[in-house]
């Protein structure tokens, strides 16, 4: 079910308006569970049934785990539960992908050999519920986390409608505790969950799909080789979309468990105003990037290992976000630019005084995020490209090797990709320290009722021609 | 008690949410009102818009035995769906897309072993031997979302139903933000690629995806005149690309036509291996476009090869003088008025091609 679909209107209204009349805590939370399954299956009803199985064996191990107090048994539960996941995963996204490049060594060799091609679907959703749920039993072997009696809460925890789909990837350690309890009462905390779902929503289906998307489809399914100017156009296009996408749902979950009285962390602060790649990936999928840092960084030894052991688990850490994303290796590409930045960042500011008084000024900031921007750019042509071919020609057409190339868009697209790519870095600059809550607490409120009102205009003009979020896919 | 390792609280901003929620609502109210207004007034009525879940529905009617309408907007616009049950004795299910190549639909209907019923297929060769493009993928995508519908889309399209049979301005293909905002004068540079835009409004569609012309459409006037332009860009062909050397490209595109030519034949003689019959229909044109058509995919080189490769029958609207004296008042399709005419008048001939 989408967000942006009338299906999920009607349901969102009959879920609220039974879950704040029941008065029962326990029947509530049921009530939750229910309709987070009837969510997912509406895709799909017979994956409802993987995400329940991944759960409850997370949650049998997670009970075993705790049990335990010798520290190799742990380990031996937690190497299962990983296991299980990851080959859930792996047979799922990327059974293809592997037998591709299985076939692909062989034919190197010499060895003609032609796998049967999998006929699964993907599971949508499967990364983020995956790392849901993971997060359970490795915060449990960590010790940061007992686990929960309570395989119904668990079950919630993993499932719960609003964040299953495409994140934020909640880690049960953030969202258990809030089970404990019937939510206390907030003062605007329901009507501010919904002026942040329409926020969301308006960033999908207006500036995303509506301004930005068919640029972006257009340039990066162009067969030819194009000029500069189209070329970056259609790049910053994507940058725009994929941003308005994953943020603007995220800003839909955390609003709509608000409107059910839950708190989610923040996905996304002002990426295009990052200074560094440090600074964008603590920005950019805040909850996939701090994932990595816990789970996958700081256990192959994070920075404790010296600077050069520090830059390979970079790239590690980068090349596995990468694959997550997508079973292709055009997102390995994407990963590893990402891992490669990353690196060379930590070398320069070996070099640079952290103090040094120039690395402050405003100037010198500003060219440093605009050349966080491009470098990010160049880096999301791999990621949004179909193959390399069309990522060679797109970078060389944005450094101005098809001077003679064609120009594809129209006028109107390149000045709705322009006036929104502008509004969009301006905004993320003028709010880059700030969270939204605090910016919208210093406006006044007739530009907060605008806003709003403007907002929801836009979303009931586009009506509902709008796509699938792009991180269903992942 | 579950171990607590987050007591994290969003900050909720301290403004009048309540306030601030009822102002917005009632302006986006007024709004949508006016906006509703203004689209009636310009000419707008309710409509069903012709979405993939609408064909998906249709085609989900589909019986073994059902006599099934495909093709492009002319089969869609020119089809009493009445006149067509009264004459063969069956309603027939209106699968036909504006502006879409006959053959995913085709290939689909083929390839399902249920089906054994009867085509009604309309050719205008430009469409149907599309090489791909806009033409296929839009057949493409509507045979996907049958196949591949979910629960939620289903209920979303039910849902929209009734809105959509109530307000004028929920046009998808009008007057959706996007349309909206390409309606904008703006040039562009000399060699851009900008795509034809499709015609504006001018037919209404109920829930079996019957269209009818609307009459400000049928009688001459600024909406017929801008439908018969947006044509004249529609059919014309795109430039070849730069970056393929120009007898590489046409070897191509001959090659997809011949291939198309070779996939019908093997479509036909599947469904007809099954006990289902087909016959390919070329309905009324007129004016520039006529001549247009006429010189750029000549019947002898399109229509004839067609029927001799697929061994189907055919019924020409110019060989039968009871169905070549209609005038499309846009060129290109029949007024709501005409096509149950049409559709009368061409019953014995449909009778006749499939032996009835």
């Amino acid at each position: 079910m989408l967000f942006n679909s009338l299906t999920f209107v009607v349901f969102f209204l009959v879920v609220l308006a039974a879950y704040w009349t029941m008065r029962s805590w326990e029947a509530r939370k049921n009530l939750l569970l229910v309709a987070s399954y009837i969510f997912y299956g509406a895709w799909n009803p017979p994956f409802a049934a993987l995400l329940f199985a991944t759960t409850a064996l997370d949650f049998y191990l997670g009970r075993k785990m705790g049990k335990l107090h010798e520290p190799r048994q742990r380990r031996l539960w937690l190497i299962i539960s990983v296991a299980v996941n990851l080959s859930m995963l792996g047979f799922f996204k990327y059974g293809n992908f592997l037998l591709e490049n299985f076939q692909w060594v062989l034919a190197r060799g010499g060895i003609q050999y032609k796998p049967p091609h999998l006929d699964v679907f993907l599971p949508i959703g499967i990364s983020f519920y995956t790392f849901h749920s993971l997060s359970y039993t490795l915060d449990i072997y960590r010790g940061v986390m007992r686990p929960t009696r309570s395989l119904r809460d668990f079950t919630l925890a993993v499932s719960f409608f609003p964040q299953l789909v495409a994140g934020p990837i909640v880690r049960a350690g953030d969202f258990l505790p809030q089970l404990d309890a019937p939510p206390k009462p907030l003062k605007g905390r329901f009507l501010w969950g919904l002026a942040l779902m329409t926020l969301g929503l308006f960033e999908k289906v207006v500036l995303a799909d509506t301004i930005l998307a068919g640029s972006a489809d257009r340039v990066f399914g162009y067969e030819g080789p194009l000029i500069a100017l189209d070329s970056w156009m259609g790049v910053m296009a994507f940058a725009g979309q994929i941003f308005f996408d994953f943020a603007g749902y995220s800003t839909c979950a955390i609003g709509a468990a608000l409107c059910l009285g839950f708190h989610l962390k923040d996905n996304f602060r002002f990426p295009y105003a990052a200074i560094g790649f440090s600074d964008f990936w603590r920005r950019w999928h805040i909850s996939l990037s701090t994932f990595l840092r816990d789970y996958l960084y700081i256990p192959l030894g994070g920075n404790r290992l010296g600077a050069a052991r520090a830059m390979i688990n970079l790239i590690i850490v980068m090349f596995i976000g990468g694959l997550w994303h997508g079973a292709a290796w055009t997102f390995v590409v994407w990963g590893l630019l990402h891992g490669s930045y990353l690196a060379l960042e930590r070398l320069v500011k070996a070099f640079v005084k952290k103090d040094a008084a120039w690395a402050n000024n405003l100037g010198v900031k500003l060219l440093a995020g605009l050349g966080t921007y491009v470098a990010v750019l160049i880096a999301w042509v791999y990621f949004r490209a179909s193959d390399f071919g069309v990522a060679s020609r797109l970078i060389g057409g944005m450094f101005g090797r098809h001077p003679t190339g064609d120009a594809l868009l129209s006028t109107r697209e390149m000045l709705q990709v322009g006036i929104v790519t502008f509004f969009l870095l301006a905004a993320h600059w003028s709010l880059r320290d700030i969270s939204i809550e605090t910016a919208v607490e210093r406006l006044p409120r007739w530009v907060v009722t605008t806003a709003w009102f403007l907002m929801a205009c836009a979303i009931i003009l586009t009506q509902g021609s709008s796509n699938a979020f792009i991180y269903f896919q992942f | 008690m579950h171990s607590s390792t987050s007591n994290f609280e969003r900050v909720i901003p301290a403004l009048p949410w309540r306030g601030i929620t009822v102002a917005v609502c009632v302006f986006a109210l007024i709004a949508v009102a006016a906006w509703e207004i203004h689209c009636r007034a310009v000419g707008y009525e309710p409509t069903l818009n012709d979405t993939e879940d609408l064909w998906a529905e249709a085609r989900r009617r589909v019986e073994p035995e059902s006599i099934v309408i495909i093709g492009d907007s002319r089969a869609w616009f020119d089809s009493d769906l009445d006149e067509l049950e009264r004459g063969l004795g069956q309603r027939p299910v209106q699968l036909a897309l504006p502006g879409s190549c006959a053959y995913p639909v085709l290939a689909d209907l083929a390839d399902d072993p249920h089906f054994h019923g009867t085509i009604i297929c309309s050719v205008v060769p430009r469409i149907f031997f599309a090489p791909g493009g806009p033409p296929v993928e839009h057949s493409e995508k509507a045979v996907r979302r049958y196949h591949g519908q979910t629960w939620a889309q289903r209920a979303s399209h039910y849902l929209s139903v009734p809105l959509e049979q109530s307000f004028a301005f929920l046009k998808q293909d009008d007057l959706a933000l996007e349309e909206l905002l390409k309606d904008l004068p703006i040039p562009d540079r000399p060699y851009a690629q900008v795509p034809p835009r499709a015609p504006p409004y001018f037919c209404s569609i109920d829930r079996e995806r019957r269209a009818r012309m609307v009459e400000q459409c049928a009688r001459p006037g600024p909406l017929q005149e801008k439908v018969k332009s947006r044509w004249t860009r529609l059919f014309t062909p795109p430039r070849p690309p730069k970056f393929v050397p120009k007898e590489i490209f046409e070897a191509k595109i001959a090659e997809a036509i011949e291939a198309r030519y070779r996939n019908t034949k093997i479509a036909v003689d599947k469904l007809r291996a099954r006990g289902g019959k087909i016959v390919f229909v070329r309905f009324p044109l007129s004016g520039d476009l006529k001549v247009y058509e006429d010189r750029a995919t000549p019947r002898a080189k399109t229509w004839d090869p067609l029927l001799r490769q697929t061994g189907a029958p055919g019924v020409y609207f110019e060989d039968y003088p009871e169905l070549s004296g209609f005038n499309c008042p846009e060129w290109s399709h029949l007024s709501a008025g005409d096509s149950v005419e049409f559709s009368k008048r061409l019953v014995p001939h449909l009778r006749a091609a499939l032996q009835l």
